[in-house]
C-alpha cells in the first residue's frame, strides 16, 4: 500500500446546545492512502457529509485530528489553515447552486488561480483552457458562456474543473452524481476515474448509491448514525460484510435485473434519532443479533480479515466470507 | 397477461404552450394496462414520464396545455373531461402517489384528517365511520400506533412514514388504479426497499393496477410485468419486463441498462456512458430523437421517425431502424 495521505483518528462533530445536542459524527478514524479512492456510504443522518465538511473545516470537528500529509489540520489556523486547504478540493450535490449564475463558466474555473495568485495572463488562460477541455467543456465553444447556460451535468463538469485548478492532492466528493440522470452519471463517473489516474489524485467519494460507490472506490467505509460500522476492500465487502448493518444495506439494493434474487430480509423501521442515540452499539435497537453486551459496550473496530475492519460485538460468520467469490 | 383492460391510452399527446415556443412533452403515447396488472414507464428526465401520468390523471394546469387522444379509464374518457368528471374519478378509480412526501401532505392539517377527507367525502362516511377506517388504512401501510400517528402532523413524520401517509390516502378510496410517480426517490435504500414491498403488498391484497413511473430500472426490475421505456416524450420499447430487460432491440434501452452501476459488478467496471445528454423537447431533431447520441444512427435515423414495430416476442414492441440484432442462446 502506498502511504498515507489523510489519516482521520477519532473525529466527532457534535451540533446545538447542551441538552439538545446532536452527536453527527461519532469517533470516527480512517487512513486514506495517496492514490486511493475511499467510498463514504451510508443512509441519510449517517454523518457521512459532516465527515467529509469536517474535514475541509467547514463545519468544526469538535474532537479528534485529521492530518493530511503529516500536518494537522485541527491545530492550523488563519492563513496556514487556507494554505493547506488548497492541496483538499470538495465537490458538492447540486452542481447548478454551486455556481454562480451570472459567471462564465472560464472566470469560475479561474477563480482559485486569481485567489492565490497562482497565474496571470497567458499562462491562465492556457491553464483554465486545459482544464475545461480535461472536463469536456470545449474552452473555445463554450469557455466564454454563463453557469446559468450549462446543463446540470456540464456545471459538475465545471465545478470538477475548478476543483482541479489547485492540483490538489485529495478531492472530497459528496454525493456528486446523485442529482444527476443515470446517462450523465455514467459520464461523471467515468471521467472522475480518468482524472484520478491522470493527476494521481486521492479522493474521498461520499455517496448513498451503493452500485455507484462500490463502482469508483478501492476500499469503502459504511457508517451508521455518526459512526463507522465496517471499512473493507470494496469486493471483498459487497461480497461477505461482516456488520449486520451493511448486510441489510446490501440487501436493500435494488438490482437492475429482473432475474436477480430477492435478496435477503428487508430492514425494519427506521434509524434512532441522533439527538439520544442509543447506549453501545448504536445498530442494537434494530440489530436481530443483539445481546446485552451490544447494550453496554460500545463495539471497536476491529481487524477480521487483512484490511477489513468491523465495529460489531458479532461480526457475521467467518466461514462465510471465505466461501464467498473473490 | 391480464384478459380485462383498465386502462387503453391512445396517441396521447400533451403540449405546453412556452414563451419559446410549442413544446411536446408527451408525443403520440398509447399502451394497455390490464386489471390487477403492475406497468413501469422509465426514462430519464424530460422524457415526458411525468407529464404522461399526470395527463392520465386528467390532473392539467387550464392554461397553456394541450391534450389530443384518448385515455379511456374503465371505459370513462379523461381526455376532455370535466372538472366535476374527474373528481368523480379522482380517489375512486385512479390515484396518485407524488414523490415527494412533504409537499404531497398539508403540513398543518393532522394526517388522519388528511385521510378522513378522502372518506368523508368521497365514500360519504360519517366522521365515526371516517376516524376508524382511516387508523384502520394506517395500520395497513405499516404505520405503528395508529390510533395516536392519526393526530400527528406531517413535520413530525420521517419522509418514509409519510410517504406512507401519502399511500395511505391513495388507498382510502379504493382505487382500480393506482399511478406512483418516482414513489421512493428521495428515500433511503433501505427505507425505500419498505416502501416499494408495501405498494407490493397493497396491490395484490386490493387487486389493483398499478403504473410505477421512475428512473430506476432497479425500481421497477423485480416489481413490474410490463415496461413502457421512454425518450424525449415518445414510447421507444415496451414489451414485458423480461424482454426489455433481456432481448432489448432498441439502442436507448441497452444504453441506460448499460451505463447504470450494479451493485454486483466488481468495482472499478468501466461504464458504457451514453454521450451527450437527453435533447431539449423545444428543438427536436427531425427524426429519431436519440439519434444524435446514438452509435448506429445513420442519415436515415435523423431524417425519418421510427414507428413502434413488433419485435417478435408478444406485445414487445420497439421504435428503431437499426435495431440490435436478437441475443443468440440465453442472453447475458
Amino acid at each position: 500500500m502506498n502511504e498515507t495521505l489523510l489519516s482521520v483518528r477519532d473525529l466527532s462533530v457534535a451540533f446545538g446546545p447542551r441538552g439538545r445536542r446532536v452527536s453527527a459524527v461519532d469517533a470516527v478514524s480512517f487512513d486514506v492512502a495517496a492514490g486511493e479512492t475511499l467510498g463514504l456510504v451510508g443512509e441519510s443522518g449517517c454523518g457521512k457529509s459532516t465527515t467529509g465538511r469536517a474535514l475541509m473545516r467547514i463545519v468544526e470537528p469538535t474532537a479528534g485530528t485529521v492530518t493530511l500529509e503529516g500536518v494537522d489540520l485541527t491545530a492550523a489556523s488563519g492563513r496556514a489553515l487556507r494554505e493547506r486547504r488548497t492541496a483538499m478540493q470538495m465537490i458538492f450535490q447540486d452542481p447548478i447552486s454551486s455556481l454562480n449564475p451570472r459567471r462564465r463558466a472560464r472566470d469560475i474555473v479561474a477563480e482559485p488561480l486569481d485567489c492565490w495568485n497562482r497565474a496571470t495572463g497567458e499562462e491562465r488562460r492556457r491553464i483554465v483552457d486545459e482544464l475545461l477541455a480535461q472536463v469536456g467543456i470545449d474552452p473555445v465553444a463554450y469557455g466564454g458562456r454563463y453557469a446559468r447556460q450549462f446543463s446540470g451535468g456540464q456545471c459538475q463538469r465545471i465545478s470538477i474543473a475548478r476543483a482541479l485548478a489547485m492540483r490538489p492532492k485529495l478531492l472530497i466528493c459528496d454525493e456528486v452524481v446523485s442529482a444527476l440522470d443515470v446517462s450523465v452519471q455514467a459520464q461523471i463517473l467515468n471521467l472522475l476515474e480518468d482524472l484520478k489516474a491522470e493527476y494521481g489524485l486521492t479522493m474521498l467519494f461520499i455517496a448513498h448509491d451503493l452500485a455507484v460507490v462500490k463502482n469508483i472506490s478501492d476500499r469503502v467505509a459504511v457508517m451508521y448514525l455518526g459512526r463507522l460500522c465496517e471499512i473493507g476492500p470494496a469486493d471483498t465487502l459487497y461480497d461477505a460484510p461482516a456488520h449486520p448493518y451493511t448486510k441489510f444495506l446490501l440487501g436493500a439494493a435494488l438490482e437492475a435485473d429482473p432475474e436477480a434474487p430477492r435478496r435477503g430480509e428487508v430492514l425494519e423501521g427506521e434509524p434512532p434519532s441522533p439527538l439520544n442515540p442509543p447506549s453501545g452499539c448504536r445498530f442494537r435497537t434494530r440489530c436481530p443479533f443483539a445481546a446485552e453486551r451490544c447494550a453496554t459496550e460500545t463495539p471497536a473496530l476491529r481487524e477480521v480479515a487483512p484490511g477489513h475492519q468491523v465495529a460489531c460485538h458479532f461480526p457475521l460468520a467467518i466461514a462465510r466470507r471465505e466461501g464467498a467469490p473473490a | 397477461m391480464s384478459d380485462e383492460t383498465l386502462l387503453r391510452v391512445r396517441e396521447v399527446t400533451t403540449t405546453f404552450d412556452t414563451p419559446q415556443g410549442r413544446l411536446t412533452a408527451v408525443d403520440a403515447v398509447s399502451f394497455d394496462l390490464g386489471a390487477h396488472e403492475s406497468l413501469g414507464v422509465v426514462g430519464e428526465s424530460g422524457s415526458g414520464k411525468t407529464v404522461l401520468s399526470r395527463t392520465i390523471m386528467g390532473l392539467q394546469p387550464r392554461r397553456g396545455v394541450s391534450v389530443t387522444g384518448s385515455v379511456l379509464l374503465n371505459g370513462i374518457e379523461v381526455v376532455g373531461a370535466t372538472e366535476e368528471a374527474k373528481r368523480e374519478l379522482w380517489g375512486r378509480q385512479v390515484a396518485m402517489v407524488f414523490q415527494d412526501p412533504m409537499t404531497s401532505l398539508n403540513p398543518v392539517v393532522k394526517v388522519g384528517k388528511q385521510i378522513d377527507e378522502v372518506l368523508r367525502v368521497r365514500l360519504g362516511m360519517d366522521r365515526a365511520a371516517a376516524r376508524a377506517r382511516a387508523i384502520e388504512l394506517l395500520e395497513m401501510v405499516g404505520i405503528p400506533a395508529a390510533a395516536t400517528r392519526y393526530d400527528a402532523y406531517p413535520h413530525s413524520l420521517s419522509g418514509g412514514m409519510r410517504q406512507r401517509v401519502v399511500i395511505a390516502i391513495a388507498l382510502a378510496g379504493s382505487p382500480q388504479l393506482l399511478l406512483a410517480d418516482e414513489p421512493t426517490t428521495g428515500l433511503d435504500v433501505t427505507i425505500q426497499a419498505q416502501i416499494l414491498n408495501l405498494l407490493d403488498e397493497v396491490q395484490g391484497r386490493l387487486g389493483m393496477s398499478m403504473i410505477l413511473v421512475t428512473h430506476d430500472l432497479g425500481v421497477v426490475a423485480t416489481r413490474t410485468s410490463r415496461l413502457v421505456v421512454m425518450y424525449a416524450g415518445r414510447v421507444v420499447e415496451t414489451g414485458t419486463t423480461r424482454d426489455v430487460f433481456a432481448r432489448h432491440r432498441m439502442p436507448y434501452t441497452r444504453a441506460l441498462l448499460e451505463s447504470s452501476p450494479k451493485v454486483s459488478n466488481p468495482s472499478h467496471t468501466r461504464l458504457a456512458a451514453i454521450p451527450g445528454r437527453p435533447p431539449n423537447l423545444l428543438d427536436l431533431p427531425a427524426g429519431c430523437a436519440f439519434a444524435p447520441r446514438c452509435a448506429y444512427a445513420t442519415d436515415r435515423c435523423r431524417n425519418e421517425r421510427p414507428v413502434l414495430e413488433p419485435a417478435g416476442e408478444p406485445g414487445h414492441l420497439f421504435a428503431c431502424f437499426n435495431p440490435l440484432s436478437e441475443p443468440v442462446g440465453s442472453p447475458t
